[in-house]
This record gives C-alpha cells, structure tokens and sequence, in this order.
C-alpha cells in the first residue's frame, strides 16, 4: 500500500474521471486509505450535486422577444435561388422532365441564334438599325435628364461646350448620385448597428 | 408563390445550423435560441441571481451574437462563443452592482406573493415522494446558496464544468483564461462548496446511517 495520502490535484483527477495510466494507483490507494476515500466521497457529493442542478428556462416568449431585435438578412444570391427552389418540382422524375424540357428550349434558341448569326447582312443591316434607334434613344433620354437637373439655359451652356462637355456633365451627375447613395447607405448601416 | 419546403434543423450540428442563419433562414435563428436558451439563460441566472435581469442579460447575448453571425468562424464551437458573451455580459453587470445572497426560495427584491414564486428557483422537477422532494430541495437550496457565495470567475468555471459538462480546455478558451488558472478555479470553488455543504452533507449522512 502507498502510505502517501492523496494530493489536491490527485483527487481532482478522480473527480474528473481520468483515465490516464497515473489514475489506476490513485484508485488502488484510496480502496486501501479510509482517509483519502472520506476526502473522495465529500468531494463527490459537491460534484454529483452540481451535476444534478437542472437548466433553468426563460419565458416561453423569449425566442420571439429576441428574434424582434435580430434583423434577418437574405444575401441576394440566396434569394434568387430560393425563387427557383420554390418552383421547382418536388418529385426526382419532376425535376428530370422539367430539366430536359429546360434544356431542349435552350438548345433550340442556341440553334436558333446560330442560325441568325450565319446571315451577315440580315445580321449587319438589323443591327445598324438598332444601334441608331438605340443611340437615339440614350441622347433623347441624356437630354432630358440634363436639362431637367441643370435648367434649360444651363443645358444650353453645356450643350455648346460639345460633347467633352455633355460627358463630363453626366459623369459629374452619376458620381453625385452614387455619392448620395453610398451616403444613405452608410447612414442606414450606422443607424443598424447603433440600435443593434 | 409556392413555399419553400421546411429545413429538419433538428438533427444538424452547430456549424451546418449556423451557415444556414448566414443564408438569412429565420428557422435556423430560432432553432440556436432553442439549443442553447436554457443553459445561458442558467448560467446568466446562477451569476446574478434575478430572473427578470437573468431574461434581459441572456436576450442581449443571442441578441450580440445573432446580430453577428455573419462573423462565426466554424473552427470554434458555437457555444463557446455564446457561453464566452454570457459569462462577460453577466460579469460586467456583477461588476456594476454589488451581488446580494438570495434564497432559492425567491428574489430579495420580489414584494409581493407571486413575485416570490416566480423568482424561485425550480429544483424538485422529477422527485418522485415529498421526503425526496424535501431533501433535493433543502441540498439544492444550499448548493445554490452556496454557488451564490462564490466569486463570480469562480462561478462561471464551476457551471460549465458541472452543469454545462464542458472540459477544461473549452472553459479555458471560453473565458479566455490559461488552462491552469480554470483548474486552480475549479479547485478552489469545489473545496469552497464542500465546506458549505459539510452540514448538508452530514445531516444526509445521519439519516443514511
């Protein structure tokens, strides 16, 4: 029999269930020592008290008073999918059908694009056409927008200056814009974490 | 538009729980509330001993640390975060108020019948006579009396040790303490509840023999 009584840690050790090769002499000394059993067994009763203490529970609102202070965002990318999770079949053989009748469309508008494409001039005059209506359309709107934020004389001012000058005009307004909205952004984002 | 089927959350672990609230899923916010509301709650509650502060500091540690899941690194355990955030908001307000002892059978501040009852605390759940329930409630009245006399480093080490049944290295990186400092902790605190409840203990042992 070891006649050296147990040490603080020692019987840590057996409190903690230890199975390292060092605990088996510990067991052994404390079958032999009433004194350091006596010392085991108190140390036991806090332990197995402590460990019978039970969880409390909040109120059964507590989930929902949380969740009004826990703004849920969707990054985009999880919204789109979610839209076509929501349409899409449930069944295995639904999906497959649905998926086959995707991709035969996709292969007749690749066909059919590739098939436009092979047709120069129809392809050359269509497209000229388009890009003058096109080009049409952006100075038109270009204009509006212009002369309704600087005035009309304004306008007239910038529009003598030629086309340096219409484009420095509308590359000053979109940066303001998106200067505006990185402000409010900012803002938004701020005023968030404040109140978080 | 049709909805979208309803995720088993039940069966999945921390991590796979916790990137789908990244995703913005208000069923998997829920569903971390529900995993860990009691046992922050118990231990917010064994720290500062009021039920309704108990409620508002656990509330602001789901509140910080779902507001910031974004931030969640899956190479740490969720509930070491969220014991970490419970243990420093409820020694923060131990450190902004003197903590007085209270008994089991109440708050010192409920002034009236039902504000006794509710701030009880609960411990015969599943005793099955009136001796038993007798004697868990007279051990558990002075465990928790004794735990309330604790400091509170002391407290937070022993709960989730005992009753969280966390190992001494999750204690360690949970409240950010070295490893021998949560031993020595532990040590101190199960030699301080023994000697509180030597007269429990030999009043059981009385009735033993």
């Amino acid at each position: 029999m070891n006649h050296r009584h147990l040490l603080p840690d020692e019987i840590d050790l057996l409190l903690d269930d230890e199975v390292g090769f060092g605990v088996a002499p510990l067991k052994a000394h404390i079958r032999d020592c009433m004194e350091c059993r006596t010392r085991v067994d108190e140390a036991r009763f806090v332990v197995d008290a402590l460990e019978d203490l039970p969880h409390f529970a909040p109120s059964h609102t507590f989930a929902d008073q949380v969740m009004a202070q826990v703004p849920v965002f969707v990054p985009w990318h999880v919204t789109a999918r979610d839209t076509v999770l929501r349409w899409l079949p449930q069944s295995r053989a639904a999906r497959i059908a649905v998926g086959a009748l995707a991709a035969s469309a996709a292969s007749i508008i690749t066909l059919a694009i590739l098939w436009i494409a092979t047709q120069t001039d129809v392809v050359t005059v269509a497209s000229g056409a388009a890009g003058d209506e096109v080009r049409g359309l952006v100075y038109e709107a270009g204009r509006q927008v212009l002369s309704t934020v600087f005035g009309d004389q304004m306008f007239a001012i910038i529009q003598r200056t030629g086309t340096v000058g219409v484009g420095a005009a509308l590359i000053g307004l979109v940066a303001a814009a998106a200067g505006s909205i990185a402000g409010l952004r900012a803002l938004a984002a701020a005023s968030s974490r404040h109140r978080a | 538009m049709p909805p979208l089927p309803p995720l088993d959350l039940l069966n999945l672990p921390d991590a796979d729980v916790v990137a789908l609230a990244q995703q913005g899923r208000d069923s998997a916010f829920r569903e971390l509330i529900r995993r860990y509301e009691r046992p922050v709650f118990s231990l917010i509650y064994r720290m500062v001993r009021d039920r309704e502060l108990a409620e508002d500091l656990a509330q602001d540690t789901f509140i910080k640390v779902l507001n910031h899941i974004d931030r969640y690194r899956p190479e740490f355990k969720l509930s070491s975060w969220l014991f970490k955030i419970a243990n420093n908001v409820a020694i923060d307000h131990l450190r902004r108020r003197q903590l007085e002892t209270v008994s089991i059978d109440g708050s010192p501040h409920a002034q009236t019948a039902d504000a006794i009852e509710a701030t009880s605390f609960d411990v015969v759940g599943q005793q099955e006579s009136a001796l038993d329930e007798l004697e868990a409630r007279e051990l558990g009245t002075a465990i928790e009396q004794a735990i309330a006399s604790l400091r509170p480093e002391y407290r937070s080490c022993i709960m989730l040790r005992h009753v969280d049944g966390r190992s001494y290295e999750e204690i360690a990186a949970t409240l950010d303490l070295p490893l021998g400092t949560v031993k020595t902790y532990i040590h101190r605190a199960r030699h301080e509840l023994r000697r509180a409840l030597d007269h429990v203990r030999e009043g059981g042992g009385d009735d033993d023999g």
